[in-house]
């Protein structure tokens, strides 16, 4: 797919990952919208980028998804590609063992990650995914997955929400193809960006970065270039892409 | 029940499995378990791929029986 003029939705798109994304993608002219629940962040980017729409929106409530998505149907008419980027990163093992005793998983947390990760990859793909088919409009869904999708360690909630994100582009990808919507997924390992630092210890990351044959994080605008990549290959469908610097190989 | 030919019976068979000799024009999607909603899908795909045609969701919407799907099909010039 062309990029230049199509109509391209971008959930996280005001910070890491998500940014890179709209930075590039403005670059190769597409009509960029943002949700991001970040006000702040939104007002911060349309200064710097006055092209992008900005919509504040919390994409793990589906109600607030059904509204934004109605009035951007309503302003724009059927997107071209949706990229489910936003999401939280965060560690925390079944059970901690610590000095005041055995703690277990926080089940609040377990529900918000899995909420954030997960179904507001369901919530935002079926209010778009809906204008595209009832319009007849042919695209793309990039889910942004992670290399925690196999099972990471401390990971619990995290592992298990971008393997259902795993899940669900395999299952669009069988049931959407067909009307000329394909379904990817891109699969960063451990990435240079905020949220990593603020989720993983800086032992651990330094431990992480031994185990990466290129001994280095990933780069936010090299995971945002792997992204224009399967949109850009209309043959790539179905699949999930793993941008680790070769860590699971 | 008359019974009726050609491309659309057959492709019918094709993607609902279902013998050619049972489909009529009164078929309904109703009356078929395995013509849910991603078979209707595969049908209207393999129509349109048949028939060099683009269908809109309003008539994908109506293509629910033989009859129907002939209809429209009529309505686009192909012969159905």
């Amino acid at each position: 797919m062309e990029l230049r003029g199509k109509k391209v939705i971008v959930t996280g798109g005001v910070r890491g990952l998500g940014r890179a994304m709209v930075d590039k993608l403005i670059a190769n002219e597409a009509a960029v919208t943002v949700f991001d629940l970040n006000l702040a962040g939104l007002d911060e980017l349309k200064r710097q980028q006055g092209s992008v729409n900005c919509v504040a929106c919390d994409v793990s409530d589906h109600e607030q998804v059904s509204a934004a998505a109605s009035h951007y149907h309503e302003k724009f008419g059927a997107a071209d590609v949706l990229i489910n980027n936003a999401g939280i990163l965060y560690s925390e093992p079944l059970i901690k063992i610590t000095p005041e005793g055995v703690v277990r998983h926080d089940a609040a947390m377990w529900n918000r990650v899995l909420s954030a990760d997960l179904s507001s990859v369901f919530y935002m793909t079926a209010c778009i995914v809906e204008k595209m088919i009832t319009t007849r409009t042919r695209g793309v869904i990039v889910n942004i997955s992670s290399v925690s999708a196999g099972g990471n360690a401390g990971q619990s909630a995290y592992s298990a929400a971008k393997a259902g994100v795993n899940a669900l582009t395999a299952v669009w990808a069988k049931e959407l193809s067909p009307m000329g919507i394909r379904v990817v997924a891109v699969a960063p390992g451990f990435t240079d960006t905020d949220s990593t630092k603020e989720a993983v210890s800086e032992t651990a990351l330094r431990e992480t970065i031994k185990r990466v044959p290129l001994r280095r994080l990933g780069q936010p605008e090299e995971i945002a270039e792997g992204v224009l990549s399967v949109i850009g290959n209309d043959f790539f469908n179905g699949k999930v892409l793993e941008l680790d610097g070769g860590l699971i190989i | 029940m008359q019974q009726v030919d050609g491309a659309v019976e057959n492709l019918l068979s094709d993607v609902l499995q279902i013998p050619a000799s049972k489909i009529t024009e009164d078929l309904a999607m109703k009356d078929v378990d395995a013509w849910d909603s991603l078979k209707h899908m595969e049908l209207i795909v393999s129509l349109e791929q048949s028939f060099g045609i683009e269908l809109s969701f309003d008539e994908i919407v109506a293509m629910t029986s033989v009859g129907e799907i002939k209809r429209v099909l009529s309505e686009k010039g192909t012969g159905g």
